[in-house]
This record gives structure tokens, C-alpha cells and sequence, in this order.
């Protein structure tokens, strides 16, 4: 019984264990961040007050891309938005009976499974800034956070 | 040997006499910091608050605020408050706890704290997270202005960011 707790060596057992603990303790500090979704926004693809863990070195060797879901930090880490990124720097982004436009043509989005009648003006992005918004436009355009934020405040992708 | 040991002592004397002079005379940024959290523990309430007890939190919480504070307040759906005294702080403060009707938790998190070179003013930016009991959390970005007045810092300016433009 002794020898299937600790193992045959405990001093083996024991640098395991510390390992085990440091190394979840790096990863889970400086790369992967769990985070609870809360809220409607992300509907259907992340329902609410799932569990989920951002990526915080995914844009290490490319930008974020059309289509990723990622989280946006407000003054600091502990409260976050979560939202896809649908505008990338420079493109002109609008939405017209529902449907998004990206530099005029229709953006095909398989994630929205709701459909709406959202309307907006266009907007052009600067060379730092992305348009983001979440999966759920089965609510009023005004009730849904969404629009254009610098790259900066993206924190990492969205992991599962 | 005995002077090592003097030596040592006089550190261990020096390094509590430091200690002792930060927490009896703190600098600036840790008194703005202790009234923040002040500020949100008076704007956090229980369900089961009794009137007098809601009214004093919300006189107390409107006397973290100068006379001519100026607030602004954006919600979703483009609700917007304004504020321009004490007393408009403390009855908004009071129709929140009777329209939540129940448990509400503020915490301010992530606070960037910008001091003034005359350290007569300050500028923070943070995030309020605010969760009601059996409820979905929320959480906003807020920037607040503070001077000090007969060496107290009152909030002077406070209004909402919008987090996405």
C-alpha cells in the first residue's frame, strides 16, 4: 500500500510531485488562463458559465485572424470580454439586414446559427485595431457589446 | 562577532522602523487605493439590508464624492445617467439597491493608478465587477478623477468607458 502512495523511491515521488506542481503552476499562470464564460453573447458556440482557457502565446508568430475567438482584457485581467474576430486592420466593416460586410461583400459566418436584422454604418479599421463581436445576434443590436477595439487589448485566443 | 551582531540588530531596527512609517503614514497611492475599496464595499449591498442601514451606506458612500463631482453613467441600450452632486449619488445609490432587491457584490479590480506631480490629484481607470447573488457577473471599465480636499481624496469625475468603439 505504502509503495503504490509514495512509489518505491519517495524521494523520486516527492521531485515529481514538486515538478508537477511548478510546471502547472507556469503553465497555467504565464500561458494558458482559465476563464468562466458568462453571459449570452457567444451563443450557441459557448453557452453560459462554461469553462474555457486562453491561449495567452497565440499570437506570438502571426496576428489574430478572421474567424478567432479571443479574449479582450478591460484595465487588467480580471474582467474580460469574449468575442470573434470578424474585422481586420484596414477593412471596412458594416452590418446590413443582418448580414456582415467586409470591404462591401457578405461575410460567411457557419458560427451564427441565430439570425438577425442588424444594421450599422460602415467602419474603417486602423492598421492596429480589429472588429469583434460575439455568435449571439439574436438580441438587439444595442443590448450586444460589440465593435472595434486596438490589438493590444487582445489577451490570447480562445482555446477549446 | 559582536559587531556583526550590532549590525544585523541595527538593520532588523531599521527595517522595522520602515515598516512601521508605511503603515502609519502610507503615501498617496495606497490611501487612494484603501478609499476604492471603501467605495466599492459601500456600493455592494445584501438582500437583507434594513432601510436605515441602505441609507447610511448610500450618505456615506455619496461623502466619498467633492461637492461638485461630476458623474456619467452609460449602461447597454444606451441608457445614460448624469450626475452633478452628492445628493443625486446617494438617491441613484439608493433606487439601485431597490431595483436589484437582493445581493449585489462590487469589487474593483485592476486599478491603474496615475498620480499628479503635486500629488493633489489623481487619475485611476478599472474595472468594476459587479455580481448579483444568483446572477450573471458583469464587469466595466470606469475612469474616476480624485483631489484632495482638507486631506481627504474625494472622487471629483467619474464616467463609464465604453468598451468597444
Amino acid at each position: 500500500m505504502r509503495a503504490l502512495l509514495i512509489g518505491r523511491n519517495p524521494k523520486l515521488t516527492m521531485i515529481r510531485i514538486v515538478a508537477l506542481v511548478a510546471g502547472c503552476g507556469v503553465v497555467f499562470t504565464l500561458v494558458l488562463w482559465p476563464i468562466r464564460v458568462t453571459g449570452i453573447s457567444m451563443l450557441p458556440t459557448y453557452p453560459n458559465r462554461s469553462l474555457n482557457l486562453v491561449n495567452r502565446l497565440a499570437y506570438i508568430f502571426h496576428e489574430p485572424q478572421r474567424g478567432d475567438v479571443v479574449s479582450i482584457r478591460l484595465t487588467g485581467p480580471h474582467g474580460m470580454f469574449m468575442k470573434r474576430i470578424i474585422g481586420l486592420p484596414g477593412e471596412t466593416v458594416a452590418f446590413q439586414n443582418g448580414r456582415v460586410l467586409i470591404n462591401g461583400e457578405i461575410l460567411d459566418e457557419p458560427y451564427e446559427k441565430y439570425s438577425c436584422d442588424w444594421n450599422s454604418p460602415p467602419v474603417t479599421l486602423a492598421a492596429d485595431e480589429y472588429y469583434f463581436v460575439g455568435d449571439n445576434r439574436s438580441m438587439a443590436i444595442e443590448d450586444h457589446e460589440h465593435g472595434v477595439k486596438k490589438r493590444i487589448y487582445i489577451v490570447g485566443k480562445v482555446l477549446l | 562577532m559582536k559587531i556583526l551582531f550590532r549590525l544585523l540588530l541595527l538593520a532588523v531596527v531599521v527595517a522595522a522602523g520602515v515598516w512601521l512609517w508605511t503603515i502609519l503614514f502610507p503615501g498617496p497611492e495606497k490611501v487612494i487605493r484603501q478609499r476604492l475599496a471603501e467605495i466599492a464595499r459601500l456600493a455592494s449591498f445584501s438582500a437583507n439590508e434594513n432601510p436605515l442601514a441602505a441609507l447610511g451606506g448610500a450618505q456615506k458612500l455619496a461623502g466619498f464624492c467633492s461637492p461638485d463631482l461630476q458623474v456619467k453613467l452609460a449602461a447597454p441600450a444606451n441608457i445614460e445617467h448624469a450626475f452633478e452632486s452628492r445628493e443625486e449619488i446617494a438617491q441613484f445609490d439608493l433606487a439601485a439597491r431597490a431595483a436589484v432587491g437582493g445581493t449585489l457584490k462590487v469589487e474593483f479590480v485592476d486599478v491603474l493608478l496615475t498620480l499628479a506631480p503635486d500629488k493633489q490629484s489623481a487619475a485611476a481607470d478599472l474595472t468594476a465587477r459587479m455580481q448579483p447573488a444568483g446572477g450573471e457577473l458583469n464587469v466595466q471599465e470606469i475612469k474616476l478623477t480624485l483631489k484632495k480636499v482638507d486631506g481627504q481624496w474625494l472622487v471629483t469625475r467619474a464616467e463609464t468607458v465604453r468598451t468597444f468603439n
